[in-house]
């Protein structure tokens, strides 16, 4: 099932950890950038089959470094999850219209965590 | 001169411009600048104008006093020519008598005829004239006339005198018997000369008679033009005070009227939040002050205004802010106590799945208070904006039901649903109603014991949606039916729970008064608690 690559986002180190260890340890392989300028460079090199993308960043923000994806070719179809902690009403649509693929609001529950990006992983897979 | 320029701009803000009105004419802005009270300007203006009609009333006076005295002074003048005339008609009498006499004029026409046989009728004219003559008596004529004759008059009349004095003399000389009897010649040399005294007499008479009517007939003349000069100076007077009057009031009032105005305009503009102008009132008096004091008001509330928005900028930074601050350490702590929760890494002895479960609960409940707090803080702070759309609260009390079940079913509590068929869609933030109807199934459910039942209907009640949920739980007493409604403000029996944050109430009651709803609670201690939120129906048809 697994051996994907997941191009993880975030800017604390403790939630990046997280997300690395859960899924190493489902068998996904893993890229981690901790500013969204870093994340298009990664994401531009090794092409990962889905990315987790923090939104808020300490430079590029993630809805900026979202736009750069798409507007390369080599990194346009890659799925993008949004990664927050802005949970207040009306993020969910907010993020889905600028572009998302989906969206996760942290603090994740560890099990839908891993849901969520199996279902985006074998979609593109098919 | 630039200020000048300026200064109706400031005081017309954008797309308020007035039209220049009599306020702005520059004789009322130059009463308005005079510096004194508006108490002093009116008293002034009235005391003014009262002067004014008392000057048109001494005028009036006066021109009828000068009208009195003419009439008077015509009548003494018709009274001398009454004197006059009856002066000159005696005197006539005399000198027709006198004429009478046949040898007077006959004498005088032809000088050589001598008369014969008349002599006894001569003697009785003679007498006649004299008899006539003592009628005017010459000493007592200025008494008898009854006034005071003016001077020019007094010297004819002397003459006069004289003149009678004169005739008498001649009179007594003709009536002589002595001289009666003196030749035809001497006879008629002296009745020559009473003829002549008399002729004298007349002609005197006649002037003082001609006097008086001449002055009788220019005193009238004059009396008409001095008729028409007062009533013209009169009425002139009298429309200028009207004139002068009514220009006071106008600019008095519109000096006051004015700045009321422009002030009145600026605080409807000020009310309806336009701080971008500046009255313009340049009155120094009570006005003035008034005028400064609104566009200090102006400044001062336009300060509070731009602070208040960047406070409340601020304010919804720091919200958005605080939501991510605090979220992120609990991702860590709800995340790796999952991961060993679900033993990824390894496995756990009773005691530690235990005290994980306890680490889990604790960070969601703190979760929840803090997505509650900042919910709240944002309905407070006004920061919700409400996503109003059609949807079914059919559909959104069926899956509130569905997110209560399963506790539900571990509690022995029966959840039922019992929705009329004529409510179904309703106009609404449909996330926001989830939030409220779930909130109220999760307490339904968690205050009633095992074996009791929540009951979740919804009716339209006069023009409005009725959601109640109803347990049988242990119920309010009716001094908790408001408070439990305030934060942080639980029944005895929600903190023995330990469960809630104590703020799903208030944000429940915040979010369906935005609706233009009501929240309610009908309960009594030990017979379960039923609460009840309103919906607005929707205006147009309702799905049916």
């Amino acid at each position: 099932m697994a051996g994907e690559q997941v191009l993880i986002v975030e800017d604390n180190e403790k939630s990046m950890k997280l997300f690395r260890d859960v899924l190493t340890a489902k068998g996904y392989r893993t890229l981690e950038a901790t500013t969204g300028g870093r994340a298009v460079e990664l994401a531009t090199e090794h092409g990962p089959d889905l990315v987790l993308m923090d939104v808020r960043l300490p430079d590029t923000d993630g809805v900026e470094a979202l736009s750069r994806l798409r507007a390369n070719e080599r990194t346009a179809s890659i799925p993008v999850l949004a990664l927050t902690a802005q949970a207040m009403q009306g993020d969910h649509e907010r993020f889905l219209a600028t572009g998302f693929d989906g969206y996760i609001s942290k603090p994740v529950d560890v099990l839908e965590f891993i849901g969520t990006v199996r279902k985006h992983c074998d979609g593109r897979d098919r | 001169m630039s200020d000048a320029r300026a200064a109706p701009e400031r005081a017309d803000p954008v797309g308020k411009r007035r039209l220049p009105g009599p306020g702005d004419n520059a004789l009322v802005r130059g009463v308005g600048r005079l510096p004194a009270k508006v108490h002093t300007k009116l008293l002034i203006a009235f005391v003014g104008t009262a002067v004014l009609v008392v000057a048109v009333g001494l005028l009036g006076l006066r021109v009828l006093g000068e009208s009195n005295d003419r009439v008077g002074r015509l009548g003494a003048l018709q009274e001398r020519a009454f004197a006059y005339g009856k002066l000159q008609s005696q005197i006539s009498d005399v000198r027709l008598l006198l004429t009478e006499n046949p040898g007077q004029d006959f004498f005088d026409v032809n000088p050589g005829w001598v008369p014969t046989g008349r002599e006894l009728n001569d003697i009785a004219i003679d007498q006649a004239v004299a008899n006539a003559l003592t009628r005017i008596p010459p000493a007592t004529l200025v008494d008898r006339l009854g006034f005071v004759p003016p001077a020019e008059d007094r010297s004819v009349l002397r003459r006069i005198r004289a003149k009678i004095g004169q005739l008498s003399a001649v009179m007594r000389e003709i009536l002589e018997p002595a001289n009666r009897r003196a030749p035809a010649e001497q006879q008629r040399r002296l009745r020559n000369r009473a003829h002549q005294v008399a002729i004298d007499l007349n002609r005197l008479a006649t002037v003082l008679v001609n006097s008086t009517t001449a002055k009788t007939d220019d005193l009238i003349a004059q009396n008409a033009s001095s008729y028409e000069s007062s009533r013209n100076l009169f009425i002139g007077v009298a429309v200028g005070a009207i004139i002068l009057a009514l220009l006071l009031g106008f600019v008095l009032s519109w000096s006051v009227i004015g700045p009321i105005q422009r002030i009145d305009s600026r605080l409807a503009a000020i009310a309806s939040g336009d701080f971008s102008g500046h009255v313009d009132v340049d009155n120094r008096d009570e006005l003035g002050a008034l005028g400064a004091n609104v566009n200090r008001m102006n400044d001062e509330l336009s300060r509070l205004y731009r602070e208040l928005e960047t406070t409340s900028r601020h304010k919804s930074e720091f919200l958005a802010n605080m939501s991510h601050e605090l979220r992120t350490p609990l991702n860590s702590i709800i995340g790796f106590s999952q991961v060993l929760r679900e033993r990824m890494f390894g496995e756990l002895n009773e005691k530690q799945e235990e005290y994980l479960d306890d680490i889990l609960s604790s960070a969601h409940h703190l979760l929840s208070l803090i997505n509650d707090v900042l919910d709240l803080s944002k309905v407070e702070a006004g920061q919700v904006e409400l996503e109003v759309a059609p949807f079914s609260l059919r559909d959104a009390l069926e899956s509130g039901v569905v997110m209560v079940r399963e506790r539900a079913t571990i509690d022995g509590v029966q959840v039922a649903l019992r929705a009329d068929p004529d409510v179904d869609l309703v106009e609404g933030d449909e996330r926001r109603i989830r939030q409220v109807i779930f909130n109220l199934l999760s307490n339904a459910v968690k205050f009633t014991p095992a074996g009791g039942a929540v009951d979740v209907s919804a009716a339209q009640v006069n023009g409005e949606v009725r959601v109640s949920v109803a347990d049988t739980g242990p119920g309010l007493a009716p001094e908790d039916h408001e408070r439990i409604f305030e934060e942080f403000q639980q029944t005895g029996a929600g903190v023995e729970q330990r469960e809630g944050t104590g703020l799903g109430l208030a944000l429940s009651k915040r979010l369906v008064e935005l609706h233009g709803g009501r929240i309610w609670v009908d309960s009594e201690l030990g017979k379960g608690s039923t609460f009840v939120f309103t919906l607005p129906a929707r205006s147009s048809s309702n799905g049916r």
